[in-house]
């Protein structure tokens, strides 16, 4: 813990952090100063501007960015003076700015409109022609730029520079002729690059996926966690629920946390969400044919009832800490043999040392944590000696070769799978139930670094039924318990790690089991 | 008494071939490093600093206090940069010294890199100066092959080694900043200050910036002391300076003189006064980003830094600028600004805006399209430039502005209740 030192915000004493700027030291106690071209990630750059502060004593008005916080320093922001710096460097910005918010995407979470409202202002005095530049640019990966929007912060520029090290980004030309831009025929290529349209604060970089899908005023925001990879990304799942559609999710963005990946997140992670609304397995099948979920689930508990003890469960590696509690219950009900097999869920090579991790499995730590096994040839031998074999959403087509390999071996089983999606698994399977995914359900995931984190449910409708310990508690003819809070209790006294855990009171941040939260 | 006119820097103008290392050396050049080696390096800051001497570039810092701020046992070469940008509007004062005494020049880096312990120095030279670089490079190879740069400078066991670089045509990159980050091979935008370049300069390290005059001063300095050079000038303002003169006089030109004289008696006495018989009607003191000065102030003014200041100006680099009775003031701001517009870096929002803004507005009223309110606004805009950027551009572009608007509004306010230029036909 760093020292604090006392200081002066507008005739308030305050405790700040030693060694912070001004921005970071007064935004960890609530106070927030104005600013475009700072970021945490990214460091000063000083063009902005607009976090201008009186400082006593100071030669003139001081960036915030680039001032460390002193004992004893007195600031000023809320006098008239101090607000009509931010106030005039608002003025600038805006004078060259194209009256775009009707069709720009940013509305409702841009900083230019944010301050605008805070500051008061009124009519433009701007009265002679604007600069007007190129719109609606391909900047490559999905990136859109827009030079008059631009406010030409270099956030884009700094992030490629210093995060990805892939450098595409330029400012070219002098005055208000300048303009970021790529170079010719180099687009942005890297698995970052949507990072930009979130760290922009205004329009200028949008989202070719997002662009002019959703106003983003009409859409909830869940914190939960991303399930592309064993990094576990903490991110806002932003959805909603249009007149006489269906809820959706429309966006992954990633949510500020130290403790797991920082403030960016990856572009297949980003754009996962889509898997949530494609390929989605809806329909029950019973003997191979279409029918209800009902008819489906009893078929699945005759069969299982008949073969006790000749039962082998497959689970998903990216399930929820509960729910594979749950499949463990599930099993042991049947006295059938329950795996985590996932080999096929770990792709060779596609890590890199920014955040993407190789294992593309949400929750693998809990199939450790709760004493699953995740042998091959166990598996094998035991599938072997079985007569029905449960797909619990665990997508053994990840590689190919073992797609074939597990087909033949499935082939003269009774194969009943759970799904959220349309897999391969479940074209062939005889029972096939589908169930929630992860935008759907709640419960806590623990990543490749010891973090348990929580999910949270974001589509809520028709769901709750389908989500896959209520399904599994299903298949057990209600013999195994579902609820959340009970499994929680039943995973605090049986798993170590777990003991500890305030299920009630799970830091935002994460819990670090391999060391208590941060 | 006339003013006249002093031959310290500009000693060996006029010399055939004064270019050349061997006429500069008959007259005198190189003559003191002898002298600066067996002096100790902190006696030559001092010496400085008791002389006097002041920035020549336009801000005239104490030279030999900025020397002594750097810091000391730091365990990172220091470096020299030499500012010859010259980029300032009116001025040309220091490509006399490089086309006509390149060596004096190069003497007096010596000399500064002894004293401040450096090894390389780095003119920076505009880019338009292509045969002024050349010129250059030919006397710093003239130095060279003579063993007067090199390992071994003049025979001491101490190196001093140039490197000219060449601009590429941005006046931002005179600021100091600026200047460093276009030699580092990036963008010219000035950095933020602090850390400033005596601690945190070029390539990261303690570094130097001096414009090409003041560095051209030093070897006078140390050839007849502090006291020998504040025989010229006054008592804040020593030594002596080499003013440009443009516009409506008779004889335009670079003149050096004592800093002190009378600014009416250098326009009469040596730039033979406002031409074609017409009367004085402004005068831009030390180049486009001071402000501009009435006849009554041109009066009362001396060529000092103090004096101009009293008038609501500044000495800045020197160069004057004389306008006529004919010489609309609108369209003369307009000029400015046009060129402070196309100059900004473009880096921070209150310059890359602002500059674009003003300019348009002048533009307009020029134009006989413009508005009563408009003088107020761009008044406004002006203080909301100045201090608020990470280098002074906007101010120098707010100063003019102000200055014009102050001095000469009935102008501005003719040009919008008539809808048009009142000079033009």
């Amino acid at each position: 813990m760093s020292k604090l030192i006392t200081m002066n915000v507008d005739g308030q004493e305050l405790q700040v952090e030693e060694g912070k700027n001004l921005i970071d030291a007064l935004s960890a106690v609530g106070i927030h100063i104005p600013h475009f071209c700072y970021h945490p990630a990214l460091g000063f750059d000083g063009n902005c501007r607009m976090c201008l502060v009186e400082v006593e004593g100071a030669r003139g008005p001081q960036i915030a960015c680039n001032t460390p916080v002193k004992e004893g320093m007195k600031v000023s922001l809320s006098s008239e003076s101090s607000m009509n710096l931010r106030r005039k460097v608002l003025e600038f910005e805006l004078i060259n700015h194209p009256l775009d918010c009707p069709i720009c995407d940013q509305a409702g979470e841009c900083k230019l409109q944010d301050y605008y409202m805070e500051a008061g202002l009124s009519k433009s005095r701007m009265e002679v022609e604007k600069v007007a530049k190129e719109k609606n640019l391909d900047f490559g990966c999905g990136v859109v730029h827009d030079q008059e929007r631009c406010v030409l912060c270099a956030r884009c520029v700094r992030f490629l520079r210093k995060y990805t090290k892939t450098a595409e980004l330029g400012i070219v030309n002098r005055c208000d002729k300048a303009k970021v831009t790529t170079f010719p025929e180099k687009p942005i290529n890297n698995r970052y690059a949507l990072n930009v349209v979130d760290i922009c604060p205004v329009g200028a970089m949008t989202s070719r996926d997002f662009r002019f899908k959703q106003r983003v005023w009409f859409m909830s925001s869940e914190k939960s966690v991303c399930h592309g990879c064993a990094k576990g990304c903490s991110i806002y799942v932003d959805h909603n629920q249009e007149k006489y559609k269906a809820e959706r999710v429309y966006r992954f963005r990633p949510r500020d946390n130290e403790q797991v990946h920082g403030y960016f997140m990856c572009d297949e992670g980003r754009l996962s969400y889509r898997k949530e609304n494609e390929n989605r397995l809806t329909t029950a099948k019973e003997n191979g044919r279409f029918d209800t979920i009902d008819a489906a689930t009893n078929q699945a508990v005759e069969l299982l009832a008949a073969a006790k003890g000749k039962v082998v469960f497959i689970v998903s590696p990216s399930w929820t800490t509960e729910q594979m509690a749950v499949a463990k219950s599930l099993a042991a009900h049947y006295e059938g043999y329950l795996s985590g097999y996932a080999d096929s869920y770990v792709v060779k090579g596609d890590g890199d040392d920014l955040l993407i991790k190789e294992d593309k499995a949400a929750n693998r730590a809990s199939l450790e944590l709760l004493g699953i096994s995740t042998d091959r040839q166990k598996l094998i031998s035991n599938i072997k000696s079985a007569e029905v074999v449960v797909i619990l959403n665990n997508n053994l087509a990840l590689t190919t070769a073992d797609e074939r390999e597990f087909e033949a071996l499935l082939a003269g089983k009774q194969v009943i799978a759970v799904a959220s999606h349309r897999l391969a698994i479940t074209e062939s399977a005889q029972t096939v139930i589908p169930c929630a995914s992860y935008t759907e359900y709640a419960g806590v995931v623990v990543n490749i670094d010891g973090i348990l984190q929580e999910v949270t449910c974001a589509i809520e409708k028709e769901c709750f039924a389908r989500r896959p310990e209520r399904v599994m508690a299903a298949l057990s003819g209600n013999a195994v318990i579902a609820e959340i809070g009970a499994v929680r209790q039943q995973l605090s006294a049986s798993v170590p790690a777990l003991a500890q855990v305030d299920w009630n009171a799970i830091p935002e941040n994460g819990l670090n089991l391999k060391g208590g939260a941060q | 008494m006339a003013v006249q006119e002093v031959k310290v820097l500009s000693a060996k103008y006029g010399i055939k071939d004064s270019r050349t290392l061997a006429v500069a050396r008959a007259h005198g050049g190189y003559s003191q490093i002898e002298k600066a080696f067996a002096m100790e390096p902190a006696q030559i800051v001092e010496m400085v600093k008791a002389s006097g001497l002041r920035g020549r570039g336009g801000a005239g810092f104490p030279t030999g206090m900025k020397w002594s701020f750097l810091p000391k046992g730091l365990d990172k070469p220091t470096y020299l940069c030499i500012n010859s940008d010259e980029s300032e509007p009116a001025t040309f004062k220091d490509r006399q010294i490089i086309e006509n005494d390149p060596h004096m020049l190069i003497e007096g880096i010596i000399i500064t890199c002894w004293a401040i312990n450096s090894h390389d120095a780095y003119i920076y030279i505009r880019g338009e100066f292509v045969h002024q670089a050349e010129m250059l490079n030919t006397a710093i190879d003239e130095a060279y092959a003579a063993g007067l740069l090199g390992e071994k400078a003049c025979g001491k066991d101490f190196r001093v080694d140039i490197t000219v670089h060449r601009g590429a045509g941005a006046y931002v990159c005179g600021e100091e900043t600026a200047l460093i980050e276009s030699i580092e091979g990036k963008k010219g935008q000035p950095r933020s200050k602090p850390p400033f370049p005596a601690v945190v300069g070029l390539f990261q390290c303690p570094t130097i910036i001096n414009n090409v005059q003041t560095i051209a001063s030093v070897p006078y300095i140390i050839e007849h002391g502090a006291e020998g050079y504040r025989k010229f000038g006054t008592e804040k303002s020593a030594g002596t300076f080499l003013f440009g003169i443009s516009g409506h006089v008779n004889k335009p030109g670079v003149y050096e003189t004592e800093l002190g004289v009378s600014m009416k008696g250098f326009i009469e006495d040596l730039a033979g006064g406002v031409w074609k018989n017409r009367k004085l009607k402004a005068v831009i003191p030390g180049g486009s980003s001071t402000p501009i000065l009435l006849p009554k102030d041109v009066e009362t003014c001396m060529l000092d830094y103090e004096s101009i200041v009293e008038h609501g100006s500044m000495l800045g680099s020197g160069g004057l600028v004389v306008m006529d009775e004919t010489v609309c003031m609108v369209k003369s701001l307009k000029n400015l600004l046009y060129f402070y517009h196309h100059e900004s870096c473009g880096q921070c929002t209150p310059c890359r805006e602002g500059t674009g803004w003003i300019y348009k507005i002048v533009s307009n009223i020029e134009a006989g399209k413009g508005k009563m309110s408009d003088l107020d606004l761009l008044l406004e805009i002006a203080d909301n430039m100045e201090g608020k950027t990470v280098c002074v551009l906007s101010g120098a572009a707010a100063m003019p502005t102000r200055s014009y608007i102050q001095k000469f509004r009935h102008e501005f306010e003719e040009h919008i209740k008539l809808g048009k230029c009142p000079f033009a036909g």
